[in-house]
């Protein structure tokens, strides 16, 4: 008998009569996880304690929506006692000894957490084939990516493993994916989600948002992470509303504002038409939807890899294999414990840690870092010019399809630019949201993205929402439920 | 040897007395069991974040404004990065661009007349673990790691080893008596490095500067600036030059080592702290902190001189700074204050001193001295009475006049009584009352020993003496 595949509130309705206990969908997830296996969805499975938590929650009151369903954890996020590795091999035995502020928040609702999710090692990439771990697939084709760098999350949400997973977005990593993948991503405002517990890679710019089948789900799992965190001095103070509050309330005097850039030729064409088919869709809705210059979009890339690369340079220097991870064996003195310990790190975040150490370096820190900065402030204010005018930002999330698995590896450069689109969303600390808005010739899924101003997630599903109604789409890889 | 002009820079490093640490909440404590002060902020677990704690604010603020520094509302915090096993971040949280403080100052007396040594900046960081080498192997104790530190960096402007000293001493006093560190050198709550060159002329550019770092004590310090001198005008006169060095102060040696040459400058890669938001400090907050700065060892000193106490007095009562604050609040009444700090700085601390208290510990408030003293002043108490009831004073709430009478030690100040027995100590001494009158001054001392003996030291002593020389020029 299959169960996570029903609405969730019918979910919610079986536990509390008790017709079905939170060990049956524990078992269910398994399940499914087991006959995915080839996705590879999973660094490390959390089947004993997941069992064990799933047995002592038959004795507890069923309080609410989420109590005993099954989560994804990204293994960037720290869970106490379960293995938490980053996909790096630094972090291959690392077993950490407290819980993410996140994973409080989760268990608080008594949800139960499955395992830690594949991704790009410590979230640097975007087809989460850095992975120590080797990458996830994509549940429509086996051939692609699923994305990156929250690949196994989207991987296992697509796959209808479990209903809800936690990903995180420094440069579009939780959208990017989803796109990819066909599920629902939330990149929400940086500050909304309590960072401490995340794995450091761009402190500026890193949040945890939620991955899930459809926009409702989507805003009841950012229900239960948002809020300030006194160990978060990021964190926004800002009172957390119901994010659900909004959906299926009606759209009045809405105005929509699609950049150029992002309708420009860096978009393949199938994805503009889809796209460009949303926007009438609005129109037909009395939503006005505006094409606009906004200046900046362009740059945001390179911004990103100055303030990113930077930050990981520095965030990354504790793992010296004195403390915790991997330590190289019996070193002859402090400079090979160092160089030993910390040549297992990936090519690719070793790529990134020696540019970023560059760009920090002597006066180039004033030069680039500085700069960055400051021109980051002007994209700020320029979407806030943007947002005095205009309730939401469309536009797709990525400029192409997923690729073959076996695509590009080699092009660093070619795989920022995969994430051109999403990028200013996070330089800016806005929300972002993705939504399946249909498929390719080849039946590979296309997203789009919503905007909004900053803390205005509520909004965005209602609007996120609203679109999936009309569109109406059959998201199961499977096709058949 | 040339004469050569020294030119003399002194870092300070200085722990804040917090009760936490300054961006996690382990106890900030010294001489625990090695790593029970930490958790898993101070160890730079993966994920884990940087809170702030705002009695370091609260600090440094108070410590700025004693040091006469310009304090910067807007600042934020750097990270300043480098690898070495004390430091578990592999960056240490500092401010570089916007230390808190900045132009400030601190006066030394220097031969009879008063120096600025200028502060250039003062900025807040955190400490590193310590590290502890034996043989082959390394020890690492976090506790030290994350405790809020201060440092202090003057401008070059010091010109001797004996102004190095006074500038050191005098910062520790302020520090120290503001509560913001305890300034303990021998556990590490207070540590400097100084820098030096020498030149020539005040004209020539400065010299090849070297530092000599983590000297252990103030005078070591001077010690250490006068070897080097040595060492480096010797080389100079050699004709010879030197790179840029850190050198160390060799204890056992008594000079100092070379550790390094500088080949370049540090590349520390500086960048703004991106997990802990612009810091703001209101007005209301300085204003706040500087409430709680007490009133300061030099205009103590003025104050003490002024209510007539002797220099003496006045700079032992400042040296211990719960008795200084005690006499503070004394000399809010009117009362002998020179006789309250003979009373202080004698039996009083030694009574402390034994028992181990302060004076806040005891039941001898000011109004309590005050009483005690007028005893004293109007000749009811000798110094031998107060010794006897001197326990009672301290540890009881019984009136004084109440202590004198219960223990019977109540003077004979009954002027019959008195003048019967000094008169029958003169007739059977009339030998030494010759002497008296023949005006040698023992004789009289000696009559008023044979007055206490007599009266087991009851007597009060001006009637006594009254009495004595009237009996006496009979």
């Amino acid at each position: 008998m299959k169960y996570l595949n029903k609405d969730i509130t019918e979910i919610n309705k079986l536990l509390k009569e008790k017709k079905i206990k939170p060990l049956d969908l524990v078992e269910e997830a398994f399940s499914n996880i087991e006959n995915n296996t080839e996705l590879n969805a999973y660094i490390t499975l959390n089947k004993e304690a997941a069992i064990k938590k799933a047995k002592e929650l038959e004795e507890k009151e069923v309080d609410n929506l989420l109590f005993g369903l099954p989560i994804a954890i990204k293994d960037n996020i720290v869970t106490k006692d379960l293995r938490t590795t980053c996909a790096s091999h630094i972090l291959d035995n690392f077993i950490p000894i407290y819980d993410a502020t996140v994973i409080e928040k989760i268990n608080a609702k008594n949800m139960i957490i499955i395992g830690k999710t594949n991704m790009d090692e410590f979230a640097m990439g975007s087809s989460s084939r850095t992975s120590y771990y080797k990458a996830p697939k994509n549940p429509w084709n086996k051939e692609k990516i699923s994305g990156g760098s929250s690949g196994g999350s989207a991987t296992t949400i697509a796959a209808r493993d479990v209903l809800f997973a936690l990903g995180t977005d420094t440069g579009g990593s939780i959208r990017q994916p989803a796109s990819y993948c066909g599920i629902v991503g939330m990149k929400p405002t940086y500050g909304r989600v309590s960072r401490y517990g995340l794995v450091a890679f761009a402190s500026s710019l890193d949040q945890i948002g939620p991955m899930t089948k459809n926009v409702y789900e989507n805003a009841l799992l950012l229900n239960v992470i948002a809020g300030h965190d006194p160990k978060d001095l990021t964190s926004s103070k800002r009172e957390v509303e119901d994010f659900t509050s909004l959906i299926g309330k009606e759209l009045k005097n809405i105005k929509v504002a699609v950049p150029n850039y992002f309708m420009s030729d860096i978009v393949s064409h199938e994805i503009k038409d889809k796209v460009m088919e949303v926007i009438e869709l609005l129109r037909k809705n009395n939503i006005s939807v505006d094409f606009i210059d906004v200046k900046y979009l362009e740059n945001a890339v390179t911004l990103y890899q100055i303030i990113a690369m930077g930050e990981a340079s520095s965030n990354l220097a504790r793992f010296d294999g004195i403390r915790y991870g991997y330590s190289k064996e019996n070193p002859t003195d402090i400079s090979d414990l160092y160089y030993g310990t910390r040549s297992v790190f990936g090519d690719e975040v070793k790529r990134r840690i020696m540019v970023g150490s560059y760009l920090l370096s002597g006066e180039n820190a004033k030069t680039y870092y500085n700069k960055a900065l400051s021109i980051r402030d002007d994209m700020k204010k320029e979407f806030t010019k943007v947002f005095a005018k205009y309730d939401f930002i469309i536009g797709p999330t990525t400029t192409t399809t997923a690729y073959n698995l076996d695509d590009k590896m080699d092009d660093s450069l070619k795989s920022f630019m995969d994430d051109v689109l999403v990028i200013p969303v996070n330089m800016a600390g806005l929300p972002g949201l993705n939504i399946p808005i249909g498929f390719s010739k080849d039946k590979m899924p296309i997203g789009m993205q919503i905007i909004a101003n900053d803390f205005e997630e509520a909004k965005i599903y209602q609007l996120g929402s609203f679109i999936e109604k009309k569109l109406n789409l059959n998201l199961n890889p499977r096709g058949d439920e | 040897m040339a004469n050569y002009i020294p030119t003399i820079g002194i870092e300070v490093h200085v722990e804040l007395k917090t009760k936490t640490k300054i961006f996690s909440n382990s106890l900030n404590g010294y001489g625990e069991m090695a790593n029970s002060l930490t958790n898993v902020v101070d160890l730079g677990y993966p994920g884990t974040l940087p809170t702030l704690n705002e009695e370091v604010l609260s600090l440094a603020i108070k410590a700025a404004t004693v040091l006469n520094c310009k304090i910067r509302k807007q600042m934020h915090f750097d990270r300043k990065n480098y690898f070495y096993p004390d430091n578990p971040k592999n960056y240490q949280i500092t401010q570089n661009r916007t230390p808190i403080g900045y132009d400030g100052y601190v006066e030394i007396e220097v031969d009879d007349t008063t120096k600025k040594i200028y502060i250039e900046e003062m900025h807040i960081e955190e400490d590193t673990c310590k590290s502890t080498h034996r043989g082959t192997k390394s020890y690492l104790d976090f506790n030290r790691a994350g405790v809020p530190l201060i440092e202090i960096v003057t401008k070059p402007c010091i010109s001797s080893s004996l102004e190095a000293k006074l500038y050191l001493e005098k910062l520790k006093e302020l520090l120290f008596y503001s509560d913001i560190s305890d300034c303990k050198m021998e556990e590490g709550s207070m540590r400097a490095d100084a820098n030096i060159s020498l030149r020539k002329k005040e004209t020539d550019p400065f010299g090849t500067k070297c530092e000599i770092k983590n000297i252990g004590s103030i005078s070591n310090v001077a010690l250490s600036l006068e070897k080097e001198m040595l060492r480096q005008s010797k080389l100079l006169d050699e004709g010879k030059t030197f790179k840029e060095q850190t050198r160390r102060f060799d204890d056992k040696l008594g000079d100092t080592v070379l550790m390094r040459v500088k080949e370049t400058g540090n590349d520390y890669r500086y960048f703004p702290e991106p997990d802990i938001p612009f810091v703001i400090l209101t007005d209301e907050m300085i204003a706040e902190a500087r409430k709680t700065i007490p009133m300061l060892p030099a205009e103590r000193k003025k104050l003490y001189l002024e209510k007539g106490l002797n220099e003496i007095n006045a700079t032992k009562l400042i040296q211990n700074r719960p008795l200084s604050d005690y006499f503070n609040e004394l000399i809010k009444l009117d009362t002998n204050y020179k006789t309250a700090s003979n009373l202080l700085l004698g039996d009083i601390s030694a009574y402390l001193n034994k028992t181990e208290k302060n004076i806040t510990e005891t039941t001898l408030s000011p109004a309590r001295l005050k009483e005690l003293i007028s005893f004293i002043d109007d000749g009811t108490l000798t110094s031998k009475n107060l010794k006897d009831i001197l326990t009672e004073v301290l540890e009881k709430t019984t009136p004084i006049a109440d202590i004198i009478k219960n223990l019977g030690i109540e003077n004979i100040t009954d002027d019959t009584a008195l003048r019967d027995i000094i008169k029958t100590i003169v007739s059977n001494n009339l030998e030494t009352k010759q002497d008296y009158l023949a005006g040698h001054d023992r004789a009289i001392k000696f009559f008023m020993g044979q007055v206490m003996k007599e009266t087991k030291g009851k007597a009060n002593p001006k009637i006594a003496m009254n009495i004595l020389t009237e009996e006496l020029n009979k």
